[in-house]
């Protein structure tokens, strides 16, 4: 026969368990559900990117200094494994513009444009702007040309349509932006 | 561990687990697929048959002589159960062409005639047990054989034949070996938490053992 503090300490504990069972099941399918949704493909990308949920995410601000100095010296390869270092779960959208600036000046020619280079620009600027709240995203660089996502984007865009103004012969006059 | 850990813990966290080790397909890129809205269908039949056997009492999970908190318990695991039956059902079903139609068309079929035929709760986890584990050869270890890339000049001669003969609808995308392991690990889970789900009591009459439904349809 259990006594009645017991009985009481018995229930406390079912209490406990449901209610701790219920907040770390809700918990789980949250988190199976951002992962669905936001499909990571590393762990520092579903670290960084849970922490960019609750706010607490922060790129290396020494990569990327770094990474602003090669992509200046027109090094791009380069710049783009220091921004890499610098945003390794791909959720910082600064980071990410110039990682497509990156692709863009690399992929940029006067008689021909890289498709390919072009195609992982336009990713980054994807997800540059998918990391903004409003899908605007502009960057204060005196050293750029385009400072808007949308500028860069139809650049990238312009420069993988095929049409006839790439038999214009004064496009080899255009400059990089 | 007790009814209520069970329910609360165990049971949800598992098929939880369930769900996310099935979504893993490693290829060129690890993507996380949900399953299908066909998936999910074939989940409602599976637990329709789940319940029908005995192997899960839903009485035990969601009633309203149980407290709000133990019900919202029940839930959970009653969509957990149902998400995970899904989510194994489509790590089942090959990922692409006629082998992808066929497949589903017979657990379809499999599953209405297991529910058809009735079993109780031990047939139906033998009867599940060698149903998976037969798609599951057949996908992870014939399919993935057939399509495997590389390989020796005779493989490649059987798979440019195959492919002619069936205008390339048998192959199937290449996965990474990693992939088969870990539906393996999930199918071997899902089977584990439909153990554990609480079934119908049985009581004992004159030393046998007699369900309680059966006895009072019969």
């Amino acid at each position: 026969m259990l006594s009645a503090d017991g009985r009481n300490g018995a229930a406390r504990r079912e209490l406990n368990t449901r209610l701790g069972g219920l907040t770390v099941t809700i918990a789980y399918a949250v988190l199976i559900a951002w992962l669905f949704s936001h499909q990571p493909q590393t762990v520092a990308q579903i670290t960084g990117g849970l922490a960019a949920t609750i706010g607490g995410y922060r790129i290396d601000e020494q990569a990327f200094t770094d990474g602003l100095r090669f992509f200046r010296n027109d090094q791009f390869v380069e710049a783009r494994l220091a921004l890499g270092r610098a945003d390794p779960a791909l959720r910082d959208a600064r980071t990410q513009f110039y990682v497509a600036y990156s692709y863009y000046r690399q992929g940029w020619g006067r008689l021909y444009h890289d498709d390919s280079l072009y195609a992982e620009g336009l990713k980054a600027v994807d997800r540059a702007v998918a990391l903004t709240p409003d899908g605007r995203l502009s960057i204060d660089d005196g050293d750029l040309r385009i400072h808007t996502a949308d500028e860069l984007r139809a650049e990238l865009e312009a420069g993988r349509r095929h049409d006839g103004s790439d038999l214009n012969p004064m496009r080899i006059f255009r400059e990089r932006k | 561990m007790t009814g209520a850990g069970r329910e609360a813990i165990v049971l949800p966290l598992t098929f939880l687990t369930v769900l996310l080790l099935g979504s893993v397909r490693v290829a060129e890129t690890t993507v996380l697929a949900p399953p299908s809205v066909f998936a999910l269908v074939l989940g409602l039949l599976f637990i329709r048959i789940v319940v029908q056997s005995g192997t899960l009492a839903p009485q035990r999970l969601l009633a309203s002589s149980r407290s709000t908190l133990a019900n919202a318990n029940g839930l959970a695991a009653l969509i957990g159960l149902w998400l995970a039956a899904a989510q194994v059902i489509a790590v089942l079903i090959p990922d692409s062409g006629l082998p992808r139609i066929v497949c589903g068309l017979l657990l379809l079929i499999l599953l209405a005639n297991t529910a058809a035929a009735d079993p109780d709760r031990t047939r139906l986890l033998r009867s599940l047990t060698v149903t998976f584990g037969a798609l599951f050869l057949l996908k992870f270890v014939v399919l993935a054989q057939l399509s495997a890339p590389g390989g020796g000049r005779l493989n490649r001669i059987l798979q440019t034949l195959l492919e002619g003969m069936t205008l390339g609808t048998l192959l199937q995308p290449s996965q990474h070996a990693v992939t088969g392991y870990l539906a393996l690990a999930t199918i071997v889970l899902f089977l584990v938490a439909l153990v554990l789900l609480p079934m119908r009591s049985v009581q004992t009459t004159g030393g046998a053992l007699v369900r309680n439904d059966r006895e009072s349809r019969e």
